[in-house]
């Protein structure tokens, strides 16, 4: 069920308590399993947030441009005012509480986020602090968060985590490029500033949840983040980028696989972006192991990445994740996650660098049987998902006939007939879906 | 008080502490310290969050390793100006030493240099902010004097060993003076 739909039931569920429809306790169940996010006007909320990012940026640019022309204590006025007023007007919009507007809530915190980042960068810019943006972008990250916790900011929240994800990938890129030793240690950092989020998403009450756009930016961050993380975690071992490509299969499933409550689970999976990008990612670098280059390098990196405490913490994590989905009856998403399994399993018998042909056959095999499991889930009832098994398995053909020795009127020909074949199944599907009692989402 | 104020009330500290601790500590260094030039480069780069500014390299980047020196880490230079008024390295420490001309780097060992080993010197200041319309001007002022020779010089001020980078000159007058006669 939607969003809309649980919002609709929160507004009828009065009414039928009073008509004896449902029960004091079955309404209070309802309430539970279909949460409403709380609304508060969509189109109030981001004029508020293109209002605070205007005045925030206009603010900056205006001070900017009469720059040299100021002695240093008024440049340090005019960067520290607009600190102390923002945070007056946040005192002002919190001492509200719950009659403060969404929009007001989202305004205020925005702009005071900007206020603390122009605050630090001019103080940097009048000192001529060495260190580069992406310093300050971690600070400024670390001052803001709480503003995204105690105004429920989704806003603040966004750039939060999209300041935390740039700052990681600097990192990263600093390990690679430069020096593994002089850039922060993201194994350690990384985990602690995603954690951040906590106090806003699950929240105290551990309900919250964020909005669609929220939950894109949140699987976003984490994912491009772990990446970031799983490059320096290979340049640190033996200066080898070598662990890279495992660390990031298992980084795509920890994101993939992330604890769902039943509500959740029920969604579709355009509501579900870490399962698209997580499960995306993972059938990519499959595809990719079905060469044979590639699939020697994924073996090797198995050995790479075991060697090192990154690479455990995320089996573990993995591992924790996939007992709760599997306990859930996640099936088609642990059919994708097992994708990552294939080059652990190959890599004691390819210790000798052996040539990786065996791994790319056994990975073609692998991902024709996940999307055999992905369609024949959903034919049993259960949670699956048809059409993305149907393009699963034409990508495969496809790659395979790409690769074959036969003449360019053959392969046309496979193509046709191929697509024709995927579309024929894809309108099955639809008209089973919609001949479904209710229709069923993928 | 609810826990939301208070959470907010840490917040607001820490937005006002960061940069205030900065200006302390820098305001300290510009009002106490010990000034001193250092010929240098200063080609002109882009900061999205802060703008323009000019990365000032200083000329001496690299030196024979100090006695027990293995990879990465801070070292301690005694400056000493020449007769020309410029400062030049005279000696560096691994141990942590005081003195008005003593400047903390960090230091990174780098291979051989005329047979010794050496290290590579990164030094507390890397950039010297402008206004992003006499930005263009100075880069173009400072690649033209390199190509005759003639380096600008960076004017820091040293206290404790921490150093604050007050001024960019090219023959003796700060550059945005230069900048803005030129542009006149």
């Amino acid at each position: 069920m939607r969003s809309p739909h649980h919002r609709w039931l929160a507004e009828q569920l009065p009414a039928w308590e009073r008509e004896g429809i449902v029960s004091a306790d079955g309404a209070r169940r309802l309430r539970e399993r279909y949460a409403a996010e709380p609304r508060g006007g969509l189109a109030q909320v981001i004029v508020g947030i293109v209002g605070a990012l205007l005045i925030g940026t206009g603010l900056i640019a205006v001070l900017a441009y009469n720059w040299d022309d100021f002695p240093r204590w008024v440049r340090l006025g005019l960067a520290l005012g607009p600190l102390a007023l923002t945070q007056a007007v946040s005192w002002c919009v919190l001492d509200r509480g719950e009659a403060a507007k969404p929009w007001w809530r989202e305004s205020a915190a925005l702009v005071q986020a900007l206020a603390a980042g122009a605050a630090m960068a001019l103080v940097s810019q009048i000192y001529h602090l060495p260190g580069t943006w992406t310093d300050l972008v971690f600070w400024w990250c670390v001052v803001s968060v709480p503003l995204a916790w105690v105004m429920r900011s989704q806003a603040v929240a966004i750039a939060y985590l999209v300041g935390i994800a740039v700052w990681t990938v600097s990192q990263g890129v600093e390990a690679n490029l430069f020096s593994a030793r002089t850039a922060a240690d993201v194994r350690i950092w990384f985990p602690l500033l995603l954690a951040g989020i906590v106090p806003l998403w699950p929240g105290p009450d551990l309900r919250a949840r964020p909005a669609p756009g929220g939950r894109l930016v949140l699987a976003g961050s984490a994912f491009v983040g772990l990446l970031a993380v799983a490059t320096q975690a290979s340049a640190l071992h033996r200066d080898s980028d070598g662990a890279f490509f495992w660390l990031a299969m298992l980084s795509s499933v920890a994101v993939m696989l992330f604890p769902l409550d039943r509500g959740g689970i029920a969604e579709p999976l355009a509501r579900k972006p870490q399962v698209v990008l997580g499960g995306l990612a993972l059938v990519i670098m499959a595809l990719i192991a079905t060469y044979e280059d590639p699939a020697r390098e994924l073996v090797k990196s198995v050995w790479f990445a075991l060697s090192g405490g990154w690479c455990w913490l995320l089996v573990v994590v993995v591992v924790g994740c996939a007992a709760v989905a599997f306990r859930q009856g996640r099936h088609a998403v642990l059919a994708v996650a097992g994708l990552a399994v294939v080059p652990l399993l190959a890599a004691p018998f390819s210790r000798d660098n052996t040539g990786g042909w065996p791994v790319a056959i056994a990975y073609s095999l692998v991902l024709l049987g996940t999307a055999i499991v992905l369609i024949a889930l959903e034919f049993l009832g259960r949670q699956g998902a048809a059409r993305i098994g149907a393009a699963l398995i034409t990508i495969l053909v496809v790659l395979r006939m790409a690769d074959a020795d036969l003449s360019l009127l053959t392969k046309g020909v496979a193509f046709i007939v191929i697509g024709s074949g995927f579309l024929a199944f894809n309108a099955f599907v639809s008209r089973r879906r919609a001949a479904a009692p209710g229709g069923s989402p993928a | 008080m609810r826990p939301a104020f208070v959470v907010f009330a840490a917040a607001a500290v820490a937005q006002w502490f960061l940069p205030l601790a900065g200006v302390w500590q820098h305001e300290r260094v510009l009002a106490h310290g010990v000034p001193l030039r250092i010929r240098c480069s200063a080609p002109d780069p882009y900061d999205p969050l802060r703008g323009r500014f000019l990365t000032v390299r200083p000329e001496q980047d690299r030196a024979a390793a100090p006695v027990g020196m293995s990879g990465t880490g801070p070292i301690w230079a005694t400056l000493e100006a020449g007769a020309d008024g410029l400062a030049r390295i005279a000696s560096l420490s691994i141990e942590p030493i005081s003195g008005p001309n003593v400047i903390r780097l960090v230091a990174r060992t780098s291979g051989m240099t005329d047979g010794t080993p050496s290290v590579s010197l990164t030094w507390p200041f890397d950039r010297f902010y402008l206004n992003e319309r006499l930005a263009p001007g100075a880069d173009a002022l400072v690649a033209e004097r390199v190509r005759d020779g003639q380096k600008p010089v960076a004017e820091i001020r040293l206290l404790d060993g921490r150093a604050v980078l007050t001024d960019v000159f090219i023959d003796g007058v700060p550059i945005r003076e230069v900048v803005k006669r030129r542009a006149k």
